[in-house]
This record gives structure tokens, C-alpha cells and sequence, in this order.
């Protein structure tokens, strides 16, 4: 047998290999993600006709009117506008003080390091909606056990409710962060921290000019999941309607399309959340692009 | 009603996820022929219903006991416009609605024009069955076609004044029986540290209710076009009233079917609630500790020596649309709704209010109520009930326009914009969505 044709045998055998292992991610992926977009954009082209006050209705293709009338609607660009101001304000903190917790599991002067990994990561555990409910209580003004706080502070206003809603995200995602910058730590060869020591680095000087540097492709990853979860903020913000007022039916992107689903409006709903998807591929494509630069340069 | 906070974000969050899949069936066909034929399904059969009445099971394992070969299975929900009717209208569009599903009469234009609902007219014994019911309950039902029936009246919700009568007394504050009154009450009740009452933001249709006693319409229809009107001068005299007790704090604004909401009743905080027949229910298992301290006592009215009354909810069986055996549905309905056993077992654990004419008489609505001192409440309600405008028109969005006017009304509690700027808002809103679903709507 020459070297060609045992090369194109193995060849042959791994590609039936292939498939075995490609089509029931093909197929899930399929079903489950290809099939449903391909329907929204179906659906987000379709608009409503009848005849009479109770003429039942015919959907007929209708172009771009359901994006015109998406792009009229100041209730949703609003909503971008506030979970935008959420992300600038809230994804910062939660990213510094995951770097901050990731640092100090990562020094070698902190003790129970196993212990605080597995502490600060526990809330990533509890469903967002439990951790939503639990805050809720606990900012709720009669019914918190920190009732002087409560009733002082109102958590739940119209001015605050954006601030505590953050408060909770931040609370359920800072570990789960910090465990994907812990990581990138870990990955960091021993050798030039040794480097480091010889040259007289202290801990503080390490961690500022070794680690951070080496950890921003970590930080980027994790700056970019953010800005998903910020723009499809749908669960706290539904459970804190059930505690606060001032959360609308329009509060974020995702509870705007909630609610035009229950007109029932299918179609607008539809190009509402492919508008929603654009805008979110953009924005984070554009973050990617920007500190790739940044980090080249 | 006492729905909670975790079954209602589970199902929100599930029908979400419905939501971003479901398939369509195409909605081409045309509707059913209205008053077609309606025949027996062979064999036994298993109709499933939907409903958020606390403890239809209840009632329904009478009807499976009775009816061997058509049994049916209770699915729960949240109430209506907290998550069921997307639901139904998701599983409509997926074409797997149940058979069977409660529908509050004001959401009945809206399934109407969704063509979510099944003509059950030509079913046995449901035209003959309109008498048995009070006659504006039917005309929801039937919006007033000829050989048409679109559900069958369950219940209705005729409103009174549920208040601490020891708190009253105690205080010396007469009970009163004009919003006038109510106004100067709600004064003497804050110097005592309590409220009068909660202004819930979010319950629209309780608001119009109050609007439905004080003689407005928001919606007609004349069959050519539908005609929208959120801001008529009786509108506005209620929303100012209110708008009026919100700034001088005379009202607590605790977001409604909430713990702390509960907990503000359970506490002898607020001492009124101007509510429907089926809210004794929410009372008693919201605020336990203050059984035997309620009664009941007619509405406030705008002028002295009237006695108008409004009605918040009140609901339907429907039988929708795809259903498989819409026959034997429909026998389900009409007996669910008719039968003494099952209506006396509903009141007992919804303390609903029959729709038809007899069910007033069951020797349950003679009785005295523990929970409120022994009062034979339910013959409050019955006199309120003769007292509802029979005419008030449903609109064909009426989730939306709740959800907007909701808005709306929790920036006004929070001191952003007032009541009358939310029903301005919620008018053009309302006209647009009308409009986006291609409803003719008179500008």
C-alpha cells in the first residue's frame, strides 16, 4: 500500500466520523437556533389585514413596514437607551471587582483561597430569577429584614429601581467572572513571575504589570458576554414588576418585545428582536474590534 | 388569586421561551363557518381547560364523576393578563391551544379579533340557553350577532366598598357612601397613620370599573369601525379624583397583588378596598389576621342618593378555536356554569359571583360570611349587580391598553405625569395598536 492511499482510507473512515459527530449538533443546532431566527426574520416581514371590526385577519407580506414602525417606536429605542446606560455604569464595576476578587485568589499572601473561589462563585448557582426574588424581598420597604434601611433608602423608586436591579445582576455574575479571569491567571507560566521576583517586583507591582496585562483577552471575553446579558435583560427586570412600580412594560428591550408579543403583535415583536440581535452583534463586534486594536497597538 | 410571585415568573419565563419558537399553522384558513354544525365526538374523550380560578379542580371532579367518557383536565395558569391569554394566544398560533380556557369578558373582543374562538352556537342546547343568564353578561358572549355564541358566562364582578368596620367605629369616621365622603374619610384615616385605600397603578380594569360606574365608555363599536375614547369627560372626573388623593397622600401606592401589598391590609395599614365580588376571597387569604373586622357596604357614588355600581372582571369558558370536540366542550361550559353543585363549589373556593339569573338564589349567597362579621355580603353584590350599566363595550387590545395605561399610571404614583396624561398617552397607543392589527379606528 502506498503512503496516498492510506492516507485517503483514513481520510474516508474519519470523515463517516465526521458526521456522526457533526449531525446531532448540526441537527439541534438546527432545530433549535437556525430554524427559529429564520422564522422571526419570516415573521418580522409579515403585516396584518382584515376586513370590518371583527374580519379576521390575513397576514400578507409587507416588506420592511414592521422595521419602519420599529424604528418609530420610542418606547424600545428608550429601552436601549436605559439598558445602555445600565451596561456603561454596571459592567465596569462587575468586571473591576471580578478582576479584583480573580487577583486575590490568584496572591499568594491570601489564605482559603478553595474557600472564597467557591463562595464568591455560589450566587452564579441561583437561578437569576430566585436571586431576583430574594433582592426583591430584600429591598422591598415593610417586608425587608432590614427594615431601617428600607424605609429609609427606597430601593425601589423610579430613580433607583435600574440601580438595584444592577446591584443584583452584578451580585449573581461577579464570580462567575471571576472564575474566567482565576483561569486566565492560572495560565500564566511561573516563570515570569519568577523573573519578576528576581528583579525585585513586590506583589503589588506584579499583579498591576504582569497579571492585568496578561489577562485582557480574558477581560474582553467576559466585557463582551456582559454587554449580551445587559442588552437581553429580561428576568430581573420581570420578577422587580412584581415589587416595584416603576418597572414598565417597556423597561428593557427584551420586556418591550415581551409585551408587544401580548398585544398580540407576532410580527412586530419579531423585527423588534431582530433589530435587537443587529444592534447587539454590532455593539459587541465593535467593543471586540476597538480592544483588539488597543491591545496591538 | 393569591398567585405566586415564582408559579407567575416560571410561566412568564416559560411562555417566553414558547414565544421565541412557536410555529405557525399558517393562518390562512378561513374561520369557522359561524353557527356550522356541531356534533358529538365518538367514543370517550379528554378535554383539556385552562383556568386560574383557585380551586376549579373542585368543581370539575364533579363533572369527570358524572361524565365518564368526557373527562377534563384542569391545567392552571396566572390570571389572564399575567401570562395566560399569551399563553392561549401562543398555543393558538402553534395551533395546540387547550379546548377549553377562561376568559375575562374584557378580553373577549380581543381573542374575537384574534380569531381564537370557537362558535359553539350550533351546539346543543347553548342558543337555548341564553335565558338562564343575566342578559348583559350574554351580550358579551355573543357581541350581540344572531346565531353567534363565543363562550359561556361564568361569573361577573360587581363592585362594593370592603372596609374595617371596628376601624371606622373606632375612629367615630362614618362610613361613607358618596366620594366626597371618601375624600374627607381618606383625610380623618391619615391623620390616624393609616390610608383609606391602595391605588393600584396596574389594575386598569379596576379603574374602569370606577369610569364604568361614573357612566363612561372607552370603546364602541358600530360594526364599520371601532371608536376609542380613554379621555371622556367621565374619565377624567375619575382620574382627577384619584389623581387628587394620590398628591395629597391620601392613598397608599403599593403595587397591587403584591406581598407587600398583602401586607399592608394584613396590618391595618389601609382600610377600604373598592373591589368586585371575587376580591372577598383575595381579602381572606391576603390579610388573615383581620378576619371578622370587614364588611361591605355599596360603592361611593358621585352623587348622593344614586346607586351606580361598577364591575371588574368576570369571566368565560370558551371553547377555542382547533378544538377537537367542541361539542362536548361546550356541554362542559354550559354545565360548569349552570349546575348548582358546581357553581356553590366555585363560590366556596373563588367566591365568584354566578352569571346566570338562578345562580343568585343558591341558598350560598343567603349565607352569612365569617370573614366578615356574619354580613350576608353577597346581597351587597346582588343589589350591585342590578346597578352596572349593562351597555359598557370592551375593546378589541385591551392587554395592550392595560400595559400602557399601567405605564403610565405607575410614573403618575411615583410623581412622574399624572392619571389624565397616562389615558392620553394610552388613547393614541391604543389607536396605533388598532391600527397596526389593521382594525379600522375612527381617529
Amino acid at each position: 500500500m502506498t503512503d496516498t492511499a492510506v492516507r485517503k482510507s483514513r481520510g474516508i473512515r474519519h470523515r463517516g466520523a465526521l458526521a456522526v459527530f457533526l449531525v446531532p449538533f448540526g441537527a439541534l443546532f438546527a432545530l433549535f437556533y437556525v430554524i427559529p431566527i429564520g422564522y422571526a426574520v419570516y415573521q418580522s416581514l409579515l403585516v396584518v389585514e382584515r376586513d370590518g371590526t371583527f374580519g379576521p385577519a390575513v397576514q400578507v407580506f409587507g416588506g420592511l413596514t414592521q422595521y419602519i414602525a420599529v424604528f418609530e417606536n420610542e418606547a424600545f429605542w428608550s429601552s436601549i437607551g436605559r439598558v445602555l446606560l445600565f451596561g456603561v455604569v454596571q459592567v465596569p464595576i462587575m468586571l473591576g471587582v471580578a478582576l479584583i476578587l480573580a487577583l486575590l485568589l490568584d496572591s499568594p499572601l491570601v489564605r482559603g483561597s478553595k474557600f472564597f473561589r467557591l463562595a464568591f462563585f455560589a450566587p452564579y448557582a441561583v437561578p437569576s430569577v430566585i436571586a431576583a426574588i430574594m433582592w426583591g424581598f430584600l429591598y422591598s420597604p415593610n417586608l425587608s429584614p432590614f427594615t431601617g434601611v428600607t424605609q429609609t433608602v427606597d430601593f425601589l423608586s423610579a430613580e433607583s429601581v435600574l440601580w438595584s436591579i444592577a446591584n443584583v445582576v452584578t451580585w449573581v455574575y461577579v464570580g462567575y467572572n471571576m472564575l474566567i479571569i482565576y483561569s486566565a491567571l492560572l495560565a500564566i507560566p511561573s516563570e515570569i513571575y519568577e523573573a519578576a521576583r528576581l528583579d525585585g517586583a513586590s506583589q503589588f507591582r506584579i499583579a498591576w504589570s504582569i497579571k492585568i496585562p496578561l489577562v485582557v483577552p480574558a477581560l474582553v471575553l467576559t466585557g463582551i458576554f456582559s454587554i449580551i446579558g445587559t442588552l437581553q435583560l429580561l428576568a430581573e427586570p420581570q420578577v422587580f414588576q412584581s415589587f416595584s412600580s416603576a418597572v414598565t412594560s417597556t423597561f428593557t428591550p427584551n420586556l418591550t418585545i415581551y409585551s408587544t408579543a401580548s398585544i398580540p403583535n407576532i410580527s412586530l415583536a419579531a423585527a423588534m428582536s431582530v433589530v435587537l440581535a443587529l444592534a447587539t452583534f454590532v455593539l459587541s463586534f465593535t467593543v471586540l474590534k476597538l480592544t483588539q486594536r488597543r491591545t496591538a497597538a | 388569586m393569591a398567585i405566586s410571585t415564582v408559579a407567575r415568573v416560571g410561566a412568564m419565563a416559560a411562555l417566553t421561551a414558547l414565544a421565541l419558537t412557536a410555529c405557525s399553522t399558517g393562518g390562512s384558513e378561513a374561520p369557522g363557518a359561524a353557527g356550522g354544525d356541531c356534533a358529538p365526538s365518538d367514543g370517550p374523550v379528554t378535554l383539556t381547560f385552562t383556568s386560574w380560578l383557585p380551586g376549579v379542580e373542585e368543581a370539575v371532579a364533579i363533572w369527570n364523576e358524572e361524565n365518564p367518557d368526557i373527562q377534563v383536565e384542569v391545567q392552571t395558569g396566572p390570571n389572564g393578563n399575567g401570562g395566560t391569554y399569551q399563553n392561549f394566544f401562543n398555543q393558538l398560533e402553534a395551533g395546540n391551544a387547550p379546548d377549553l380556557g377562561q376568559i375575562e369578558f374584557d378580553a373577549m373582543p380581543n381573542f374575537r379579533v384574534q380569531d381564537g374562538l370557537e362558535n359553539i352556537a350550533a351546539c346543543e342546547g347553548i342558543l337555548e340557553a341564553e335565558d338562564q343568564f343575566v342578559p348583559w353578561t350574554w351580550s358579551q358572549v355573543t357581541f350581540g350577532e344572531e346565531d353567534a355564541v363565543y363562550a359561556i358566562p361564568q361569573d361577573t364582578g360587581p363592585m362594593a366598598m370592603f372596609y374595617r368596620a371596628d376601624l371606622f367605629e373606632a375612629a367615630g369616621i362614618p362610613v361613607p357612601t358618596t366620594w366626597e365622603e371618601y375624600q374627607a374619610a381618606a383625610a380623618q384615616i391619615r391623620e390616624q397613620g393609616g390610608y383609606i385605600n391602595n391605588f393600584s397603578q396596574s389594575d386598569i380594569n379596576a379603574f374602569a370599573g370606577l369610569v364604568w360606574q361614573a357612566g363612561g365608555e372607552w370603546f364602541a363599536n358600530d360594526g364599520e369601525q371601532w371608536e376609542v375614547n380613554l379621555t371622556g369627560e367621565e374619565t377624567t372626573r375619575v382620574a382627577e379624583y384619584w389623581q387628587g388623593l394620590i398628591d395629597e397622600d391620601l392613598v397608599a401606592v403599593y403595587p397591587p397583588w403584591t406581598d407587600e401589598w398583602n401586607a399592608a391590609y394584613n396590618s391595618s395599614e389601609i382600610w377600604t378596598w373598592v373591589s368586585a365580588v371575587w376580591g372577598a376571597n383575595t381579602i381572606a387569604s391576603g390579610a388573615p389576621d383581620t378576619a371578622g373586622n370587614w364588611a361591605v357596604a355599596p360603592m361611593p357614588q358621585w352623587e348622593a342618593g344614586e346607586s351606580a355600581a361598577g364591575n371588574w372582571g368576570g369571566s368565560t369558558t370558551a371553547v377555542l378555536k382547533g378544538s377537537d370536540h367542541p361539542y362536548e366542550a361546550a356541554q362542559f361550559a354550559l354545565w360548569l356554569n349552570t349546575d348548582a353543585d358546581a357553581l356553590t363549589a366555585m363560590n366556596k373556593t373563588a367566591n365568584i359571583y354566578p352569571a346566570t339569573i338562578e345562580g343568585a338564589d343558591l341558598p350560598v349567597f343567603g349565607e352569612g360570611v365569617e370573614f366578615y362579621g356574619g354580613q350576608k355580603i353577597y346581597e351587597v353584590f346582588a343589589e350591585a349587580g342590578n346597578n352596572v350599566d349593562p351597555d359598557f363595550t370592551w375593546g378589541p387590545t385591551m392587554t395592550q391598553v392595560y400595559n400602557d395605561v399601567a405605564d403610565g399610571f405607575s410614573g403618575a404614583v411615583s410623581g412622574s405625569g399624572t392619571l389624565l396624561e397616562a389615558l392620553q398617552s394610552g388613547q393614541s397607543s391604543t389607536i396605533d395598536a388598532l391600527k397596526a392589527a389593521a382594525i379600522p379606528v375612527k381617529e
